[in-house]
């Protein structure tokens, strides 16, 4: 899959139709949307929504039963997950998932892509494609580790680290694979406040200065009406509404499904 | 004979040092990559048997033959990884146990590898070499002890596989299959494609499992079916779990070690019969095993700080 040159126009993710079941259960159902190129979208939902089944079918995970997922206008449903994340799109997953026995910067320079030592004849044939592709990996590492603070921990192992350095390693290890779409399942939870707003700081600056878009699930309404520009609502299976954040809050389908019923959003 | 006999130490020592290049296999896939690879004995019937088929039955020279056998191995990783890989890590554990099960009645009943008649004959040109080595060595002393040479290919071969075996582990290649190891979803994630990192560490194991077979091979003069039933694989994993997961050092060390004590056992005098002694001799090493679990658990070169981030 090569990174295809993009207007802004183009929608860099769309949906069409997706439906995947589990048995019995219809987690997704006709699910249609489109993420826009450079945008900061939020997906919403209660518990069983299907929002995390979602990510699951763009990055490979699982394979849709119907419609169509595009990436850049090429299909990718049915991709393996690693040819998806090779082509630019990466997720973090919703329980945090470090390489615990490894180093924070080992888990780092895993997300390198095109490293030429991963390769066995390479390793032998081409020590010195190796060493460059090595260092310069090494030189994004150490950069993404000072900007998430993660610089004194490089030689800790990653599962010394708390529940929020947790969080902002996988993070930072997303980066490293210079990935187009990033996918983060609830990016803010168990992270306290400062860090939360410091992460996502950090969305909005990569989106301002690299065009890089991201779409998170997110639970506090609060944090999607102050950080997304746009929402796409889930409720059992099917997206009931998408929207700016200020129409989606008034949504009577949102209120109705999301919200219990408890009235207006607050 | 006497507990300080030369020609039964070498002997010792050969055998420990098959068990240790057959063990580094068994670390680089379950230590390194996560991979239960139950089926090592398997691999290394396979590369055995081809080492001594292509040189009985084809006329090949050893040296020849050796490389050959080694390539066999390797294919016979791919073909018994390429549809059980994708399993999960218990499930592909049993079927490997399973393929080298099918190894051996293979080669008990098949007609084209002598049965249990076993494969005779292949070795004649390292005896040659072995003769010609007795004779260099003699000078310097050494020549009276007629298994020395093969300690030597044995231990060499073993020190370079080690070498080699570190290296990779230290580099981006390594990285990747230890991250394989702790969480193959996240590696996935992150680009990596976690079914041909599997497959190259499977391979690079039979590869070893094959040299291995090599070494009992010319040190048994003759090879027969049960010489690889799976009791051969977890003599292996002992020695694995005695030097510590994720620690080729330590499978060297536990291989040297459980080989010197189940051997050394030999010299207790006691008033029992052969079958008995040998029983007690197991018994001990048993027990050697369950203290070492008790006092240190991540083995003698393991990292204990990993196995309780594992855990």
């Amino acid at each position: 899959m090569k990174p295809k040159t993009t207007n802004a126009s183009e929608p860099i993710l769309a949906l069409e139709t997706v439906g995947k079941r589990f048995g019995g259960l219809r987690a997704v159902e006709g699910a249609s949307f489109a993420v826009a190129t450079g945008s900061i979208t939020a997906l919403i939902g209660p518990n069983g929504a299907g929002k995390t089944t979602v990510f699951d079918l763009i990055s490979g995970y699982e394979r849709p039963d119907t419609g169509a997922i595009r990436f850049e206008g090429r299909r990718i449903d049915g991709l393996a997950s690693h040819s998806i994340a090779k082509g630019g799109v990466v997720r973090t997953f919703q329980l945090t998932r470090v390489f615990a026995a490894m180093s924070v910067r080992d888990n780092m320079l895993i997300g390198a892509q095109r490293q030429a030592g991963e390769s066995l004849p390479r390793l032998v044939f081409g020590p010195k494609s190796v060493k460059r592709a090595e260092e310069a990996a090494q030189a994004r590492a150490d950069a993404l580790m000072r900007a998430f603070a993660l610089d004194r921990k490089a030689d800790d192992y990653a599962g010394s680290l708390s529940g929020g350095q947790r969080k902002l390693l996988e993070f930072a290890r997303a980066l490293m694979t210079e990935p187009r779409l990033v996918l983060l399942d609830e990016p803010m939870a168990g992270v306290n406040r400062a860090l939360g707003a410091s992460l996502l700081d950090e969305v909005e600056r990569l989106r301002r200065e690299q065009g890089m878009t991201f779409l998170f699930i997110e639970h506090d309404i609060d944090i999607v009406m102050r950080r997304a520009d746009y929402v796409i609502a889930m409720a059992e299976g099917a997206v009931i509404a998408e929207g700016p954040p200020a129409l989606i809050r008034r949504d009577p389908r949102v209120i109705d499904a999301y919200l219990g019923r408890k009235g207006a959003v607050a | 004979m006497s507990f300080l006999d030369a020609d039964f130490w070498i002997g010792v020592g050969v055998t420990a040092g098959v068990y240790a290049i057959f063990a580094l296999g068994l670390q680089l896939n379950v230590g390194f990559t996560g991979l239960i690879n139950l089926g090592q004995a398997g691999f290394m019937a396979i590369g055995a048997y081809a080492m001594g088929m292509l040189v009985v039955d084809a006329g090949w020279p050893l040296l020849l033959a050796l490389p050959a056998a080694i390539l066999v191995a390797i294919v016979a990783g791919a073909l018994v990884g390429l549809p059980t890989l994708r399993l999960r890590a218990d499930y592909f554990g049993i079927v490997t146990i399973a393929f080298s099960e099918i190894v051996r009645y293979a080669l008990q009943n098949a007609a084209f590898t002598g049965g249990n008649q076993g494969v005779l004959g292949f070795d004649g040109g390292w005896r040659e070499f072995q003769a010609w080595a007795s004779n260099e060595l003699s000078p310097i002393g050494l020549g009276g002890t007629i298994q020395l040479p093969l300690l030597i290919a044995v231990w060499a071969t073993l020190l370079i596989c080690l070498a080699a075996l570190t290296i990779l582990q230290r580099s981006p290649w390594g990285r990747v299959l230890k991250a394989i190891r702790e969480d193959e979803d996240a590696a996935a994630a992150l680009g990596k494609n976690v079914f041909a990192f599997k497959l190259q560490s499977l391979g690079i194991a039979a590869a070893l499992a094959a040299v291995a077979g090599f070494f009992l091979a010319l040190n048994v003069t003759y090879l027969y079916p049960s010489e690889f039933d799976p009791s051969f694989t977890f003599f292996g994993y002992a020695a694995l779990i005695l030097g510590g997961f994720a620690s080729y050092g330590g499978v060297v060390a536990g291989a040297i070690i459980l080989c010197a004590l189940t051997e050394g056992l030999r010299f207790l005098d006691l008033p029992l019969s052969s079958s008995q002694s040998g029983s007690l001799r197991f018994i001990i090493v048993g027990l050697v095993l369950i203290i070492l679990a008790m006092f240190r658990p991540q083995g003698l070169l393991g990292s204990k700080a990993e196995m309780q981030l594992r855990s």
